[in-house]
């Protein structure tokens, strides 16, 4: 996925066609963190807060839903080029993305056991296990290439 | 005749705690990000900088004590701050947690 074109209001990455169908799958993936997975404290367990805690990352996910769908029916988000396919992000919805896609990346890593170093290959790959460590690598490289976009990093684009 | 005194009726006033009140708006709370191995240095640079509106370098310097000694304590707080910047945290699946300071 590599940045084209950036401006204030919105990215344009040229993808190839296994990158978009990647994408796709991981935002299919969603969610995977367990509802629960998240502490509101260690040491102060108040059960009320807990639980609007829980409530309100319950209706992010549901609104996240809501929006991956969107963006999959979207005709504008995603253009079918020759070299490829451009893929056009606004910048409003960089963090919403970062947000999907580390769900799939952390909830994968805890799908695998939580492994001290989840790049290398410390799980058995099994048919089971497999999905998720591709899951868990393959997030980080989109990951990286919108906050590489966010930071103005990226290589050779003008706005 | 005398005359019939109705008697005064208070409304039911809940007596304030004020501890809790005092809770609520006094920087008493520490949010603190805990090391975890399997977000990048990167992504977890970006998010300090999102939800508290750090430079680079402050957020680069936290991230750092997160990876080195475990965690590190990003700010102090009342409870609604703690909590609204836990909750910010944890949406982008960062191991944030509210702490009494």
């Amino acid at each position: 996925m590599k940045l084209i074109k950036a401006t204030r209001r919105e990215f344009s990455f040229l993808m190839d066609r296994e990158e978009k169908l990647s994408l796709f799958k991981l935002l299919e993936m969603y969610p995977l963190i367990p509802a629960a997975y998240q502490r509101l404290s260690k040491s102060d367990d108040r059960l009320e807060n807990q639980q609007l805690l829980e409530e309100a990352l319950s209706e992010q996910r549901r609104e996240n839903k809501k929006k991956i769908a969107a963006l999959f029916t979207s005709g504008s988000a995603f253009r079918e080029q020759e070299e490829g396919c451009i893929f056009t992000l606004r910048a409003s919805r960089v963090d919403w993305l970062l947000q999907v896609l580390n769900d799939v990346n952390v909830g994968s890593w805890l799908i695998l056991g939580s492994p001290e170093q989840p790049r290398k290959m410390a799980t058995p790959l099994t048919p089971k296990t497999a999905p998720f460590f591709w899951a868990s690598n393959l997030s980080g490289h989109f990951q990286f290439a919108l906050i590489q976009a966010m930071s103005g990093e990226a290589d050779g684009v003008k706005e | 005749m005398a005359e019939t005194v109705t008697p005064e009726v208070l409304p039911d006033v809940k007596p304030v705690d004020k501890t809790e009140e005092r809770s609520r708006i006094e920087p008493g709370y520490l949010v603190v990000c805990w090391n975890d191995p399997v977000n990048s240095i990167e992504f977890v640079i970006y998010v300090f900088q999102r939800v508290f509106g750090w430079s680079k370098a402050k957020a680069t310097r936290h991230t750092l004590q997160v990876h080195e000694q475990g965690k590190s304590v990003l700010t102090r707080a009342s409870l609604e701050q703690a909590e609204h910047y836990v909750h910010q945290l944890q949406k982008f699946s960062l191991h944030a947690t509210m702490e009494r300071d």
